[in-house]
């Protein structure tokens, strides 16, 4: 099996909850479904089920359409039991990679013809902390975490 | 009447509207065909006003936005108005913290204010 390694992020895929292989459209449904009964399950919000969801299906989409295939990962991380939760998702790919990466995240930037271009920048105000790294030629992985809220 | 194309969602119609209640999985090739079957019904069946009840739908993204939107930019240029109802609150503030406006469409919280507007717009 290939290694996960793209430059330093080192994924451990036995470290993950959720491991999803997209390759056809109808991942990008599925991939967001499974990560909305994972939020569920872990007892977020409706809102934040939502957003996380929401997230997922972006990134799913990202990678169907411009990578043609790769993964989504998804876990669940706590510092205590029962404390501090947060769903790390991470999409990975080895596509074409984004050339201009500050101008994709800023968002209204667009190389597909019917789509707005609000994908990743939305992510990053849906989410709490958003890391991407991309290389042209190499391919791209978005890191995403959610932290639960307490009430 | 014999119908050319696909039905993904059962419609009902109403005067010269058409209700649209969305209860299944919105995928790519789902809401694709859904354009194009609104937009079939629009010009055979004359309708004047599309209410789309997306009550059930639990994710719109971007993608879903684009669509929507775009049929319903379609639907404006064969004189058809779009009114989107009952959108889920959380749906709607994830759009609204995304940055995304659903453009050329009304929105209604429930169905007798989705024909309130259409009734005003004629
Ligand atoms: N996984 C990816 N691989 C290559 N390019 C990507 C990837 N994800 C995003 N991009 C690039 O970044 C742009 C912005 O992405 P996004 O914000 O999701 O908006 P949209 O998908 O609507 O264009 C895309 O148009 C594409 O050029
Ligand atoms: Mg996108």
């Amino acid at each position: 099996m290939d290694d996960k390694n793209f430059n330093d992020i080192d994924i451990n895929i036995n470290d993950y909850d959720i491991v999803l292989k997209i390759k056809d459209e109808n991942d990008i449904a599925v991939s967001r479904q499974m990560a909305k009964s994972f939020a569920q399950k872990n007892n977020f919000s409706l809102a934040d089920v939502t957003k996380i969801a929401t997230a997922v299906s972006e990134l799913s989409r990202n990678i169907y359409r411009y990578a043609k295939e790769g993964y989504i990962y998804i876990k669940k991380k706590e510092t205590e039991p029962d404390k501090d939760v947060s769903i790390e998702i991470i999409a990975y790919d080895r596509g074409p990679g984004i050339e201009n990466v500050e101008q994709a995240v800023a968002g209204g930037y667009t190389t597909s013809e019917r789509s707005l271009g609000l994908g990743l920048s939305g992510i990053r105000r849906l989410i709490d902390s958003f890391y991407i790294k991309s290389e042209v030629g190499k391919g791209t992985v978005v890191m995403a975490e959610k932290r639960r809220r307490r009430f | 009447m014999k119908t050319k194309f696909t039905m993904v969602v059962p419609t009902i119609k109403l005067y010269d509207y058409l209700i649209v209640p969305i209860q299944i999985e919105l995928d790519d090739l789902t809401i694709e065909k859904l354009q194009m079957q609104l937009l079939n019904e629009i010009s055979e069946k004359k309708i004047r006003g599309i209410i789309l009840d997306v009550s059930m739908v639990d994710v719109i993204d971007s993608y879903i936005s684009f669509v929507l939107s775009e049929t319903a930019a379609m639907a404006k240029a064969m004189g058809c108005h779009t009114v989107i109802c009952k959108i889920q609150p959380q749906v709607a503030l994830t759009l609204a913290q995304m940055g995304i406006k659903l453009k050329d469409v009304f929105t209604a919280n429930s169905l007798e204010g989705a024909v309130d507007i259409l009734n005003r717009l004629d």
